[in-house]
């Protein structure tokens, strides 16, 4: 019963997140919402099941993306400053479009049966130390490419964004 | 000599000169006169030998067989065209001698001369044909000629537009005799003219009735062109802007003749069949009368004898029409003399006193050229039908065979037509050689400072007006017909027609104290009528020519508004459409993001759902 | 709540995001869009993982190979929007045109 109510709870922050991300004119306003979603989705993993997701998603999403966006917009404040007004077509435009995906996805899911599991797995099969073990073993190689992208990410970042030289 | 070699000869000399002229002797005009005189001269002889031999068998060439079909060449050699191939050659080989006077000094010689070689080519070949197609292509041919001819002075605008006229009027004609012959070739599978005549196993037996009236009555549509017949009678006045040794020869002797000929030819045909006998004999009656009140209220002598030509090839037509092979060719041999004499006569008038009209010419001395204005005297009596003139008989032969069958309405007709004849020909003669007074010049007419080459002539075909009426059982003979001799009694009603109408000629120009206006001038509307031509020429300017116009800019709006445009807009909005599409590549990454997620969307709702 | 409904939420996510991404005009709000949508994704492997796969680590390892990949893009993105900036003292998407035509 508490779960059920923790659970909608946590589905209508990621809501209301969004839709402050999606609505709001004022920067800062969006990434507080997208904050808020974010918070949100971490409870609703933790429902589902892991902890250890949940606190990554804690970590870095919140932790470290939202605060290096915040970092960003600091640095071009201009436009933070006196944030522009969409035009309202192109407002409706999307919004309908959004929409129309909406629903075309929604009664898709609604209309298919997925074959739900009887029984739950067994705790071991939850444990962090599975995921680890996975991780490095039969996932290794994802593993290790994703810290080889996270490498090239870093060295583009720094390669994009470093000043220029005077003579060229 | 063999008939081949000579009919070669007769038909072939004048193409080697006409050849000559135009390739080799554009500078040398004298020389293109002596060479087309002389192959003129050649041809005649060829055509005067085969007369006397007599008719002999055909001789055909086969050109080319397709199945059953067997198209040849080749010539006919039978009493009809060995007759008028004298004539057209005798008359071609007058008016090249008289031509030679009268085109002196014009810088279009050589091309006059090779053109008339030319004509003279195709108008023997037409006459001499043994074959219907042959036939047909010669009279194109002669046609072509004639159009050549008559815009010879290509530089006047009306000469052109004459030509223009004469070629597309008997164009018309032609389509029904093009139809009316190919109508002919699956019956009989030949267009051989021996064999579609033959009596027994011919087109009379092959064709039924209904068939063989729809198919004369066609051929005629081609003889009404050809001949200026009402309703396409009207480019013959208009032609009269060609020379007038072509008017002489063309447009009274032989071109138009041709038709006459054509229905001579096919005679056992058009007998076979009442109703076009019937059709023929009003056509022609009715012409005749209509081109005689045109004639005689016009003023340019050459139109009164352009009216007067088409007037009696109407008569030639109620011969033959009324049934009597001998009364239409008699005429038509007849005709072609004096109406040659007579155009030639005027044609001298014109060349001396620099005028067409005829009370220009009589007040400018006319009559002080005497040798012409007894020639003129002559021609127009044979032309009247005064006796013992050539005219005369060959006009008896006409009465005399309408008064045969009892066509009593056409005998009326005619015996009205002659009354006119009478009249305008004195009508002409006394405006000539009588008028109210003479204007004194500086030079003097008297005697005849004319060139030989253009009295010869004339003193020829005056002859022949005078003599050839006693050549009629000789003509017959060699037609093939038998002559019928009339008694005085039966020849009275003719005369007593001529005599009114040269009695009121003389009463309305001729006596001292003529009036010199026609009687016709105190009926008003009538006169306005005949002057006008009787409204033909109005007519169709304005239906024809007002409906070709209507559809040529109809054609032109849906060409240029509608097909053309039509492509046009094509091509226009397919360049709008790539203008419109270039707005989708707008940059804004947005747009494209947008665009392709709800796509993605659908694409899977759509497998989705499925 | 059930499996329709984590992925409905995880639908309404996706399409705010949407949202986001095609109607904002400054590029960070775009990046925000952009990450409320891989977020969305990462709801739907973990609700799938959780009512539907035998195996539920495998679900929670792709999790975190998503979050590890938008830190990644966000570090690209982040340092383009400072290059941009600097270029242009402005950072409009509708006045990044370059590609039109």
């Amino acid at each position: 019963m508490l779960e059920q109510f923790v659970v909608y709870l946590f589905a209508a922050l990621v809501v209301t997140g969004g839709l402050m991300a999606a609505l709001t004119r004022q920067i800062l306003y969006a990434i507080i919402g997208m904050g808020l979603s974010l918070l949100g989705l971490s409870g609703i993993f933790l429902y589902l099941g892991s902890p250890f997701v949940a606190a990554m998603q804690l970590l870095i999403y919140i932790g470290g993306i939202t605060v290096a966006i915040v970092f960003a917009m600091m640095l071009s404040l201009s436009m933070s400053l006196r944030p522009p007004q969409s035009q309202p077509q192109k407002f409706a435009l999307a919004i309908v479009g959004a929409g129309i995906f909406f629903a075309a996805m929604a009664t898709v899911v609604h209309g298919t049966q997925f074959p739900l599991l009887q029984e739950q797995a067994p705790e071991a099969a939850w444990a962090v130390s599975q995921l680890g073990h996975l991780l490095l073993n039969a996932y290794n190689l994802v593993f290790e490419t994703l810290s080889l992208v996270l490498l090239l990410a870093i060295i583009g970042a720094i390669l994009i964004a470093r000043k220029e030289k005077a003579v060229q | 000599m063999d008939s081949l070699t000579l009919v070669l000869l007769a038909t072939g000399a004048p193409l080697i000169c006409f050849l000559i002229c135009i390739l080799a002797l554009r500078p040398h005009p004298g020389a293109a006169r002596v060479v087309a005189l002389g192959g003129m001269g050649l041809s005649l002889f060829g055509s005067v030998t085969l007369l006397l031999q007599g008719p002999v068998e055909p001789l055909r060439f086969l050109w080319f067989s397709s199945g059953e079909i067997q198209l040849q060449f080749g010539f006919l050699l039978d009493g009809l065209s060995l007759l008028f191939a004298v004539a057209v050659a005798l008359i071609t080989f007058c008016v090249m001698l008289y031509s030679i006077g009268y085109m002196a000094g014009d810088p279009g010689t050589t091309r006059y001369f090779a053109m008339l070689s030319f004509f003279a080519w195709a108008m023997l070949s037409f006459v001499y044909a043994v074959d219907l197609l042959q036939v047909f292509i010669f009279w194109e041919l002669v046609g072509l000629a004639s159009f050549f001819l008559i815009g010879f002075w290509y530089e006047k605008p009306e000469a052109n537009a004459a030509a223009k006229k004469a070629f597309l009027m008997t164009r018309v004609g032609d389509v029904g005799l093009l139809i009316g012959l190919l109508l002919i070739l699956p019956l009989s599978n030949s267009f051989d003219l021996p064999h579609l005549l033959d009596p027994q196993a011919g087109l009379v037996r092959l064709a039924l009735p209904a068939t063989l009236t729809l198919i004369t009555l066609l051929i005629f549509v081609g003889i009404v062109g050809k001949s200026a017949q009402f309703p396409l009678h009207t480019w013959l006045p208009d032609a009269m802007e060609g020379p007038t040794p072509v008017s002489a020869l063309l447009h009274s002797a032989t071109m138009v003749a041709a038709g006459v000929f054509l229905m001579a030819r096919l005679h056992p045909l058009f007998m076979a069949s009442e109703q076009t006998r019937t059709v023929v004999l009003c056509v022609a009656t009715f012409t005749a009368i209509l081109a005689s009140t045109m004639a005689m209220v016009e003023r340019d002598i050459k139109k009164v004898l352009a009216y007067s030509s088409i007037s009696q090839l109407g008569f030639m037509l109620i011969g033959l029409g009324a049934g009597s092979l001998f009364a239409g060719v008699f005429h038509l041999v007849t005709h072609a003399v004096f109406k040659a004499l007579l155009f030639l006569c005027s044609g001298v008038y014109i060349h001396h006193l620099a005028t067409n009209d005829m009370e220009e010419i009589g007040r400018r001395g006319g009559r002080q050229l005497r040798l012409t204005t007894a020639a003129l005297v002559i021609g127009s009596a044979a032309l009247a039908g005064v006796p013992p003139l050539a005219g005369f008989f060959s006009k008896e032969e006409i009465f005399a065979q309408l008064g045969h069958g009892g066509l009593g309405p056409f005998a009326i007709g005619a015996f009205a037509a002659a009354f006119l004849t009478a009249y305008y020909t004195g009508r002409m003669v006394f405006l000539v050689v009588a008028p109210a007074q003479i204007e004194e010049t500086s030079h003097d007419h008297h005697g005849d400072p004319q060139p030989w080459v253009m009295l010869a002539p004339i003193v020829l075909l005056a002859l022949g007006a005078l003599t050839l009426g006693f050549f009629g059982s000789s003509i017959a003979a060699t037609l093939g017909v038998q002559l019928v001799h009339h008694s005085l009694v039966s020849m009275l009603p003719a005369i007593g027609v001529v005599a009114l109408g040269g009695a009121l000629a003389w009463f309305d120009f001729g006596r001292k104290s003529a009036p010199r206006r026609g009687f016709i001038t105190r009926l008003a509307a009538l006169e306005t009528l005949f002057i006008r031509q009787w409204y033909v020429d109005d007519f169709y300017r304005t239906i024809v020519v007002r409906i070709n116009t209507a559809l040529a800019k109809t054609m032109h709006f849906i060409e240029t508004r509608g097909l053309d445009a039509g492509f046009d807009r094509l091509g226009f909005n397919t360049l709008g459409l790539g203008a419109l599409a270039t707005r989708l590549q707008s940059g804004w990454v947005q747009i494209y993001t947008g665009g392709a997620v709800v796509l993605l969307g659908l694409v899977v709702a759509y497998f989705g759902l499925r | 709540m059930t499996l329709h409904g984590f992925i409905l939420l995880g639908l309404a996510l996706f399409s705010l995001g949407l949202v986001a991404v095609l109607s904002r005009r400054n590029l960070i709000a775009v990046l925000i869009g952009v990450e409320l949508m891989m977020n969305a994704a990462s709801l739907n492997f973990m609700a799938f993982n959780r009512y539907v796969v035998k195996d539920p680590a495998i679900g929670q390892v792709f999790v975190l190979i998503i979050i590890g990949l938008a830190a990644a893009e966000v570090a690209i993105f982040l340092s383009i929007i400072l290059r941009l900036y600097r270029l242009r003292r402005d950072i409009d998407v509708e006045h990044l045109t370059g590609l039109k035509g």
